[in-house]
């Protein structure tokens, strides 16, 4: 039996109000997270009743994953200095959370995650925040002007069966509810009209027309060897030279951007040092630097970090390093596009 | 389990190696570890911050050695402290030279400065068991005398295997003519020049030779191309690298060499996975 074979029965189509009445219930015992409107942006925060919920959202700055699960600045241990030093280490946190209407493309950032913090060395905080997220996705309909997850393969639909514990297709009043875990299925097992072969045709259309929403796309095929054939292309100097700024925005908007530092912060009397580690961003000056040189002196050898680790690189997991969200180019006060780098690129091999 | 978390180690025993350069042999209560040759610990003190060493000595007697130069905030930090004193570490990490596949074969070691710490292990190994390996050739090359390591164990090692040594200078020449050769007072011959002319002295058959290959990344790349020049396969020759390195365990990122972790997939190579990888000297 395949995994979608396992929760074929739990396919129901759910009335909104029944399955927002259902997240109120479970409020006492979890804290909740999800889209919530601020003026005119949409961020993922604490909230304490559905009727916060804005599941029409399009993008938000933040991407859920590295906000409630890979945290962007956490305590890991304490040294207190008296006689001797002693060592405190900080716990796990425990607390269970659920967050809500996660979008195809943070949901595969947050399998992208995964491949770091739980792969061969498993980082025990990320574990433990991750094995008590409940994450619902949310099947995307706002298809915003930087979006390309439908050309790298991870949206508007997700396509994920394992990782995540619920899947939602808006169906006007109703939801599509997929349930793909035991957790899930025992929180959520309401009545509802079981969901067949009709409902997955109305769900395919949907796709379908979400996929003619798309206004940019980056052609993937080939696009390992194109870059590696074009280390040294002109598009590297000119965009570092008369573009980028090395603010760092690009790393820290990513949802699947993993570095960070450690730092060490003692109090004033000297008796106590914290060690932290806080997000960390390949564009920095200091970020490969060793004794005796660097190795990402030059602000174009950054660029192309960032830009290789995302569509190049995928020696590393084996994927490519985007989710497609576009929130690099978004938020890039410059406007810097990475797929119109690559577009640049192999536009020049044509001409040559 | 948390990787992140140090254990204390003392400083048994706390010896001057060189110009700003001292052999740290720690100990550490019921010793957590077996290492092997090429991998290294995180070592640090808290409020200062961690960096990653080599091992210039694996475990024996309950004791390891790191040999550690004076250079930035940390090792400056190290450099200051006294024997019996604490500091803390954690691993090992990484991955070490392949002795196991040296063996039956002709080994070229070749150190450019500090490189000779991470293949002293090597060295060792060798003596050990010098039966398991057919010849062996140390060439090690510094900036001047003054820099040379472990010169008091270059006798051990010249029982066992020749030694050709290079330097850049003579930090003290006795007479103003240029020379090609000096000697130091204990006898050591230097030539002074390039390690990269040393490879000229070592008699192999390329297809039964294993090189590791340890120094700065530019004498890598010299290093190994001359290898290769000799008729040695890319994938017989291995370097260890060296990258900016926060957690050890490839989840921090800092010293990504594209999409390789130097901590997890290295810090020993073979040349022909980092040959001419970009942001690299190789």
């Amino acid at each position: 039996m395949t995994g979608e074979d396992i929760f074929r029965k739990f396919k129901k189509l759910i009335p909104k109000e029944s399955f927002f009445s259902r997240l109120d219930s479970l409020a006492k015992k979890y804290r909740l997270f999800g889209p919530v409107n601020i003026k005119n942006q949409t961020a993922f925060r604490e909230i304490h009743t559905s009727k916060e919920l804005f599941m029409e959202y399009k993008s938000t700055m933040l991407s859920p994953g590295k906000l409630f699960i890979f945290r962007p600045k956490e305590e890991l241990f304490r040294f207190h200095k008296n006689e001797g030093i002693k060592i405190e280490e900080l716990p796990p946190v425990s607390e269970q959370q659920i967050i809500i209407g996660v979008h195809p493309c943070d949901t595969n950032a947050i399998l992208y995650l995964d491949r770091t913090f739980m792969g061969i060395y498993k980082d025990p905080y990320y574990e433990a925040r991750r094995k008590n997220t409940m994450i619902i996705s949310l099947n995307c309909t706002n298809v915003s002007p930087n979006c390309f997850c439908s050309s790298v393969g991870s949206g508007p639909f997700l396509k994920a069966e394992k990782g995540y514990d619920m899947l939602l297709t808006d169906f006007g009043d109703r939801y599509l509810m997929e349930i793909k875990s035991k957790r899930a299925e025992e929180l959520f097992n309401m009545k509802g009209k079981k969901a067949g072969k009709e409902e997955m045709e109305i769900k395919r259309d949907i796709e379908n027309s979400v996929l003619e929403a798309f206004t940019k796309t980056i052609a993937v095929e080939g696009l390992d060897e194109l870059f590696l054939r074009n280390m040294d292309h002109p598009v590297w100097q000119h965009t570092a030279e008369e573009r980028c700024l090395s603010c760092s925005n690009c790393v820290l908007v990513c949802p699947t951007c993993f570095c960070y530092d450690l730092i060490d912060e003692s109090s004033m009397d000297m008796k106590m040092t914290r060690r932290i580690r806080q997000l960390d961003a390949c564009q920095d000056m200091r970020f490969a630097e060793v004794y005796g040189g660097n190795f990402r002196q030059r602000r174009a050898a950054r660029l192309r970090q960032f830009v290789t680790h995302k569509l190049n690189q995928t020696v590393q997991y084996g994927v490519y390093g985007t989710v497609g969200c576009g929130r690099c180019i978004t938020w890039c006060p410059t406007g810097i596009d990475l797929t119109e780098m690559a577009i640049e690129i192999r536009r020049s091999e044509k001409d040559m | 389990m948390n990787r992140l978390k140090p254990v204390k180690a003392r400083i048994q025993a706390l010896k001057k190696q060189a110009h700003e350069v001292k052999t740290y042999t720690l100990t550490t209560e019921n010793l957590p570890f077996s290492a092997l040759p090429g991998q290294f610990n995180m070592v640090g003190f808290p409020g200062v911050g961690e960096a990653p060493i080599s091992f210039s000595a694996l475990v024996r007697e309950n004791c390891f050695e790191h040999t550690i130069r004076s250079a930035g905030r940390v090792t400056a930090y190290l450099d200051g402290l006294k024997e019996g004193d604490e500091l803390f570490i954690r691993g090992p990490y990484g991955k070490g030279w392949p002795l196991r596949q040296a063996e039956g074969k002709t080994v070229l070691l070749i150190a450019g400065g500090l490189g000779i710490a991470p293949l002293r292990p090597v060295i060792q190994g060798i003596l050990e068991k010098r039966g398991l390996f057919d010849k062996v050739y140390l060439i090690y090359g510094a900036k001047n005398e003054k820099h040379m390591l472990f010169t008091d164990e270059f006798q051990t090692w010249e029982e066992e295997f020749p030694l050709f040594l290079a330097l850049d200078e003579i930090s003290n020449p006795d007479s103003g003519s240029p020379r090609m050769k000096v000697r130091d007072k204990r006898g050591w011959e230097y030539h002074i020049g390039l390690v990269t002319d040393m490879l000229d002295k070592v008699k192999i058959y390329p297809q039964r030779t294993i090189a590791f290959v340890c120094g700065p990344e530019i004498m890598m790349r010299f290093v190994c191309r001359g290898l290769l020049l000799m008729g040695i396969e890319s994938s017989s020759l291995y370097v260890s690298l060296e990258r900016r390195m926060k957690c050890g365990i490839a989840h921090c990122g800092h010293c990504q060499h594209y999409g390789l972790f130097v901590c997890k997939d290295g810090p020993v190579f073979s040349y022909k996975q980092v040959r001419g990888l970009p942001d690299g000297l190789l």
